[in-house]
């Protein structure tokens, strides 16, 4: 378990005060004497380990990409294909019975009384039905 | 002036090509539950919802009453 520390880097504030490891053991110790001295002499290794020292994650590693997003949206789907579960409920429980005007029979009869009126002849329902052939308009 | 623009355009687009494929090898040391289930998770979601929509939308008898035109054929009405 990692100590609690007052370190929090981010992207608007790379370099804050308190370096990331504050508990040093004696080898990381005695590299933080040698950095006081000439850099010249650090090797690579040792400029690596003293860079890890001060900070959490490079740059490119804090900026990486995530597939946090797939799981996001998978959650977002879930949860928008659970609404249509609640809605299956209320059909069954809660929606009053359909009225007659709404039966499949009263629509023929109230499509073929609107015919006869020739309701909307110009551009609407008439205009759309062909009276010679008996059917709608291809 | 157009030369030197394409080609500083060129370097920065070829050192970040590098980046990311050190990266996608870098980062796939350890997998956060996103590199391990994110596809799963929303293929899986996906499917769901489309069902469940699909199904109550045709299924469960839900009056959309859409328009006669080219579905409904005409009844006779007023043969009393």
């Amino acid at each position: 378990m990692p100590p609690y520390t007052n370190y929090h880097a981010q992207r608007s504030y790379p370099m804050p005060d308190e370096p990331f490891c504050a508990e040093l053991n004696a080898e990381q110790r005695a590299l933080k004497e040698k950095e006081k001295g000439s850099w010249t002499q650090l090797s690579h290794a040792e400029k690596v380990a003293l860079y890890r020292l001060q900070f959490h994650e490079t740059f490119a590693e804090m900026n990486r990409r995530s597939n946090e997003w797939k799981t996001v949206m998978g959650c977002v789907f879930f949860f928008f294909g659970f609404t249509a579960l609640l809605i299956w409920w209320q059909r069954v429980y809660v929606f009053p019975k359909k009225p007659i005007t709404l039966t499949d029979e009263w629509k023929a009869q109230q499509l073929q009384r609107i015919l006869d009126m020739k309701g909307n002849p110009v551009q609407g329902l008439a205009s759309r039905w062909d009276y010679e052939k008996k059917e709608w308009k291809k | 002036m157009f030369l030197l623009t394409r080609n500083a355009l060129n370097r920065f687009k070829i050192r970040s090509i590098q980046q990311i494929r050190s990266r996608q090898s870098h980062e796939n040391h350890s997998q956060d539950f996103h590199d391990k289930y994110g596809n799963t998770v929303l293929a899986s979601g996906t499917a769901f919802c489309v069902i469940a929509w699909v199904f109550i939308a045709t299924q469960i008898g839900i009056e959309w009453n859409l328009s006669p035109v080219g579905r409904v054929a005409p009844k006779e009405w007023n043969d009393e």
